[in-house]
């Protein structure tokens, strides 16, 4: 085994996880390597750490609880199917409002001021729904390839009207506070502001090491 | 003889839905633990558990046997963990500005059973700051002790790449626990 090959090998060495035969290569290797000697010297101060920090179990009646909660969310689950119905036609208004605009995008040449105009119909259109159903509604049209380009311009119009942070955290938190939403989709999330405020939010996301 | 993992899949897919409570019952003490060690918070740790069954319920119809039953059921804790960590860490950022950093009545006052628990708490809080991939590849060699292959099927990284990854990660747990001893 070689240097590199050894010094991964190291914790396996340690946790006793390695054959008999590459346990005698490890050894024969640390009597003459005073690198990997070193780096067995901290990962065996830090394996003894680890040793004296164990967790302490819920205890075998908390086991007994999981089950039945499982069960009870499953039913719960076959009901929503239901309960989703009733949601979906609130996000039909913004939904079709926005395909309206979108269409009047890709018909009508913009200047910039018009496309100001453009967006500010737009968001009186829109701004009796919440920024949920907003991030909603321009989150479904722009994963549609078709209207990518246009619904980026529509959802800038949107987040320029909606005060930049205050709208980042709102939306932000309610996506992820939402059940139906298991995975977080930062992509989905962004997708109704505009390219500033995506760079904002990433590049402060990326200071706390979040993105 | 107790039906094998498969087996249990195989009767679930033929309608019987008790096979599934048997799988959780089976897996349930182990996906805790692997979800308690992301985390280290039981609450968190009792809800990913529950969206890991909820999720294996929902696909076990489609499980197809490409992966053992056990590297498929951890590939969704770890997934469902790392996202729980991903939504949180966004959540706290978030709200960080609603909140002063008052120092904690425990930190001012660190009696005995508070010195007793500084060094698991370091250690802990050692594991939270490792990056994702050698948080997961350190909690499922260390705690869980799988084998590297395992390991590579659910993480779906080289076994070259595990072994580096849980030497680094032990490392930066040791160096981190030695900064803090120093520090105080």
């Amino acid at each position: 085994m070689h240097t590199e090959h050894i010094k991964y090998s190291l914790m396996d060495y340690i946790t006793g996880h390695l054959d008999e035969y590459d346990v005698d290569q490890v050894r024969s290797h640390l009597r003459h390597c005073s690198e990997c000697q070193t780096h067995y010297d901290e990962l065996k101060a830090a394996y003894d750490l680890l040793q004296d920090s164990q967790n302490v179990s819920p205890g075998s009646a908390y086991y007994f609880t999981i089950l039945p909660r499982v069960q009870k969310r499953l039913m719960g689950h076959r009901e929503s199917i239901w309960n989703d119905r009733k949601i979906t036609p609130r996000l039909i208004l913004p939904l079709v409002v926005s395909a309206l605009f979108l269409v009047l995008l890709i018909r009508l040449p913009l200047d910039s001021s018009s496309e100001h105009e453009q967006a500010d119909a737009l968001f009186h259109a829109v701004k009796n729904y919440t920024a949920e159903e907003v991030v909603q509604a321009v989150s479904n049209l722009y994963t549609d390839s078709n209207v990518l380009s246009n619904s980026e311009v529509v959802s800038e119009g949107i987040a320029e009207h909606l005060q930049g942070d205050h709208f980042i955290r709102d939306a932000l938190l309610q996506q992820i506070e939402s059940d139906e939403i298991v995975d977080m989709d930062l992509d989905g999330v962004v997708s109704g502001l505009n390219r500033e405020q995506v760079e904002q939010l990433v590049s402060r996301l990326a200071e706390r090491e979040i993105l | 003889m107790a039906a094998s993992d498969l087996e249990l899949v195989e009767s679930f897919q033929k309608g019987n839905e008790g096979s599934f409570n048997e799988l959780v019952r089976r897996y349930q003490e182990k996906i805790y633990w692997i979800a308690h060690r992301f985390v280290n918070d039981h609450d968190q740790a009792d809800d990913i558990v529950q969206e890991v069954f909820l999720k294996v319920y929902r696909a076990l119809n489609d499980f197809r046997g490409d992966s053992g039953v056990y590297t498929w059921l951890y590939r969704i804790t770890v997934n469902v963990s790392l996202s729980t960590i991903r939504k949180q860490r966004i959540k706290d950022f978030l709200r960080i500005d609603d909140f002063f950093d008052y120092p904690s009545e425990e930190s001012e006052r660190p009696d005995k059973q508070y010195e007793q628990n500084e060094q698991k708490r370091l250690i802990e809080e050692a594991i939270q700051l490792l990056p994702e991939k050698q948080k997961a590849v350190f909690i499922l060699r260390y705690y869980e002790e799988l084998p590297y292959e395992d390991i590579s099927k659910i993480l779906k990284t080289s076994v070259g790449g595990l072994k580096a990854n849980y030497f680094h990660a032990v490392k930066k747990i040791g160096e981190f626990v030695n900064r803090a001893h120093r520090a105080h």
